[in-house]
């Protein structure tokens, strides 16, 4: 017997997806591999930087660009490609934009090479950069201890609901997130002296560090806080527990989880932050940088700070994503 | 301690949220070991004065005496009231991040300060009670919802309150599981636990139930044994509400 949901043969057309013919052309391997050969050829064609007039230089080269575009688009939007085709084509993508930057942009490399790259003037200086970056990490540390401490205990009194204390606590929160930390860090090194009061510029550092992002902890502890069901919180309320029992054993171990990973971030932030510490002088990681530009007169050591923030903020970037991916996952 | 004695005493219960007036007046008894069931359309404040009676809803206005005592006098330590109020409600509430002994113990050790072994022993006792010794170690999560209940019904009895405050304990538990609750229930009631139940379970009621207070309105409009109300009712509002879940 015929099942009456079976979709015999000539209804299967309702359904099917039609494109118009321009686009089935496009898609075809043999039309992407031609306009791929007329590419390369257009490549080998161009005229070198000096060779033609400047206005025949723009025309041709921003026409090779806007082709190689589509090129590359119509191969990376196609879902019946392989990813690793849409690899391919991506890294070609950039090899292409670089081999025209690198000859068509006039920079004379030989002296990038000299100025930015140049590892010789570095050499017996790279202590100097590694005590820097300790430095820096033992500032993030200890203002990472004071940011965590500064948000649980606002995030807590302001589970208070004490009028008189949130309309406080919000003008703390709401300076801090708006003004930069660079002015926290100058008026407290710089202004401060004036009123009587000497932090020093790793005293300095720390307190402007803690009490800024201790304002976007806060804000991240109150959301872990309120994300606790308030049947929570009536359950141990109706057991007799204090209101500061109920915050210690039932409503903070549910809360955390949930605030570890944007605070996590925050303190990543921070970290990347300390770098504002060099315009007070603290001995950091770009001071350190800064003071051997100026006494190699050669910028190297910035680039050798970029390179070591990197190395040591892409591994803390990616264990921050992973913790927010478990979050969701839970 | 006399059986008659008057358990839970509210004179002229009031309870506004902002201009809305929920309770307009309550004034009612109950006696220890008494069974009292709370029921009343949707609205009619029921949950709001079980809530105030606990002051988990802080009344407007009017006196609450457990046992003699006014607590609503300002040296009050309402956490002291609540030890001896049991209170399970309609989401079971229980503590995620603890498993089931661990919920049951909590309260036990941090404020009547016995010792974990003690709460332990004492814990075991009552999840054998709900007949649920075997769960001691699950998480709220890895529970049915109506063991969930079982385990928030002994987490309240771990605290040896003098009453127990029921908030429609069952409206949230698949049919299936609604027995379960019931039973247990039923024992407490038969050993001599004074009861406060906000409930619709018509078979509980008849059965375990010295007294069915009708609420409508913020008030209760009408009291009586579940033989008088449920064959005799008197009231229009109760007759109307019965007709529909009858």
């Amino acid at each position: 017997m015929n099942s009456t949901h079976e979709i015999t043969g000539d209804q299967t057309h309702r359904f099917v997806r039609t494109h118009p013919m321009w686009f089935k052309v496009i898609r075809r391997p043999a039309f992407v591999w031609a306009t791929f050969v007329l590419l390369v050829l257009y490549a080998i064609l161009l005229p070198g930087r000096e060779a033609a007039a400047p206005a025949v230089m723009i025309v041709s080269i921003s026409l090779f660009l806007l082709l190689i575009l589509t090129w590359s688009a119509n191969v990376l939007a196609d879902r019946n490609q392989s990813e690793a085709v849409k690899m391919i084509v991506a890294l070609l993508l950039i090899g292409v934009l670089g081999w025209l930057f690198y000859n068509y942009s006039g920079a004379q490399w030989d002296k990038v090479a000299d100025f930015f790259f140049n590892w010789e003037k570095l050499e017996g200086s790279w202590w100097i950069l590694f005590r820097g970056l300790g430095v820096t990490l033992l500032l993030a540390a200890i203002s990472a201890a004071g940011t965590v401490l500064i948000g649980l205990v606002v995030a807590i009194l302001r589970q208070f609901k004490s009028d008189t204390l949130n309309f406080f606590l919000k003008i703390y929160i709401d300076v801090f997130r708006s003004v930069p930390m660079i002015v926290v860090m100058v008026v407290l090194f710089f202004a401060l002296p004036y009123a009587g009061i000497s932090f020093g510029s790793i005293l300095s550092t720390i307190v402007a560090l803690s009490i800024g992002y201790g304002a976007y902890a806060a804000e991240s502890f109150r959301a872990g806080i309120e994300s606790v069901h308030s049947g929570q919180i009536e359950a141990a309320r109706s057991l007799g527990l204090s209101r500061w029992q109920t915050i210690r054993m039932i409503v903070l171990p549910q809360a955390i989880p949930v605030v570890i990973p944007p605070l996590t971030g925050n303190l990543v932030a921070m970290l990347k932050e300390t770098a504002v510490a060099s315009v007070v002088a603290a001995p950091e990681l770009l001071k350190r940088a800064r003071e051997l530009y100026t006494s190699k007169t050669n910028p190297t050591p910035l680039i050798a700070a970029a390179i070591i923030y990197l190395i040591v903020l892409v591994p803390l970037v990616r264990i921050v994503n992973m913790l927010e991916k478990r979050v969701k996952l839970k | 301690m006399n059986k008659n004695d008057v358990m839970i005493e509210t004179v002229d219960l009031q309870k506004y949220f902002k201009d809305l007036h929920v309770l307009k007046g309550i004034n009612t008894q109950v006696r220890r070991s008494e069974v009292v069931a709370i029921m009343g359309p949707s609205g009619s404040g029921k949950s709001t004065f079980l809530r105030c009676l606990n002051r988990m809803e802080e009344p407007t206005s009017g006196h609450i005496y457990v046992e003699g005592i006014d607590i609503m006098a300002p040296y009050i330590d309402i956490n002291k009231v609540r030890t001896e109020i049991g209170m399970v409600f309609q989401s079971f509430n229980l503590f995620p991040h603890l498993n089931s002994i661990e919920n049951i113990k909590l309260a036990p050790m941090h404020v009547r300060k016995i010792s974990d072994k003690e709460a332990t022993e004492r814990g075991m006792q009552l999840l054998e009670k709900v007949g649920l010794s075997d769960k001691a170690l699950a998480y709220p999560e890895q529970l049915s919802g109506g063991q969930q209940q079982r385990v928030a019904i002994a987490r309240a009895l771990a605290m040896q309150p003098q009453i127990m405050f029921f908030d429609e304990p069952t409206s949230a538990l698949d049919p299936e599981m609604i027995g379960e609750v019931l039973d247990v229930m039923r024992t407490m009631a038969k050993e001599g636990m004074t009861m406060i139940v906000v409930s619709h379970e018509m078979g509980f009621i008849r059965e375990a139930a010295d007294r069915i207070l009708f609420m409508a309105d913020g008030l209760i409009v009408e009291e009586g044994t579940p033989e008088e109300i449920f064959k005799n009712a008197q009231h229009a509002r109760t007759l109307d509400f019965l007709s529909k879940i009858l």
